[in-house]
């Protein structure tokens, strides 16, 4: 009976770890950046009013669009296409890159 | 002469294909609630399995917030949360919503600082 919640533990942990999101660095990302500033902007500002602005976002939810992109469970016809050149280690660099420019702000209301 | 006249009338139609509702960002402040219990809280992650900070949304494009409301809605994108909130948004409120983070609006002269 005892056991039962260190197994729980070991279990979750287990689930957990091949789903965690690695820490990526942020100078490499940057140089693997450059096709994506055609539509997100150099800095990561976008200068459209359609494609999203990347700069100061979460890099664990930009990771996780980039592999949803990838596995499809994200569709878009374009970022489809440029997820597929990118292994894991180069999403999570992406990710620390966009993360670390000034940007998207948390906002609270009232 | 011609052809420019053929051109302006593609250009508004093309132009009307792709309008959406004007946003009015004031009244989004007050359609916002449910997006801030989520949205609004410093960090606040995703449930398991996949645990992630939600994004944040303050100076977002809103052209951008309301193709990914659209996509929940119709269940393009999968999110049972999202999808259950943008369920009940019109286009209205969806554009509102919008106006009102992207009213946060970020630069690049900003971003470069």
């Amino acid at each position: 009976m005892r056991k039962t919640p260190v197994l729980l533990a070991a279990i979750a942990l287990a689930a957990a770890t091949p789903l965690a999101f690695a820490s990526g660095d942020a100078s490499v990302g940057k140089k693997l950046s450059t096709p994506c500033a055609a539509c997100h902007g150099a800095e990561g500002v976008s200068p459209s009013p359609e494609f999203p602005n990347l700069a100061g976002q979460h890099p664990d939810y930009l990771e996780a669009a980039l592999k949803h992109y990838k596995n499809g469970k994200r569709k878009n016809p374009i970022m489809s296409e440029q997820v597929k050149a990118l292994n894991t280690k180069n999403m999570a660099d992406l990710a620390a890159y966009f993360a670390s420019q000034r940007g998207l702000q948390q906002l609270r209301q009232h | 002469m011609h052809s420019l006249r053929i051109l302006a009338v593609l250009a508004l139609a093309a132009g009307s294909v792709c309008a959406h509702a004007d946003g009015d960002a004031a009244a989004g402040k007050n359609k916002v609630f449910q997006c801030e219990g989520c949205h609004g809280i410093p960090d606040w992650k995703t449930a398991f399995p996949e645990v992630y900070r939600v994004p944040k949304l303050g100076g977002q494009k809103p052209g951008y917030i309301v193709a990914a409301l659209k996509a929940y809605k119709s269940g393009d994108r999968d999110f049972a949360t999202m999808r259950a909130i943008a369920s009940e948004l019109s286009d209205q409120d969806m554009a509102d919503v919008a106006a009102y983070y992207g009213a946060q609006a970020v630069t690049s002269a900003e971003a470069k600082k």
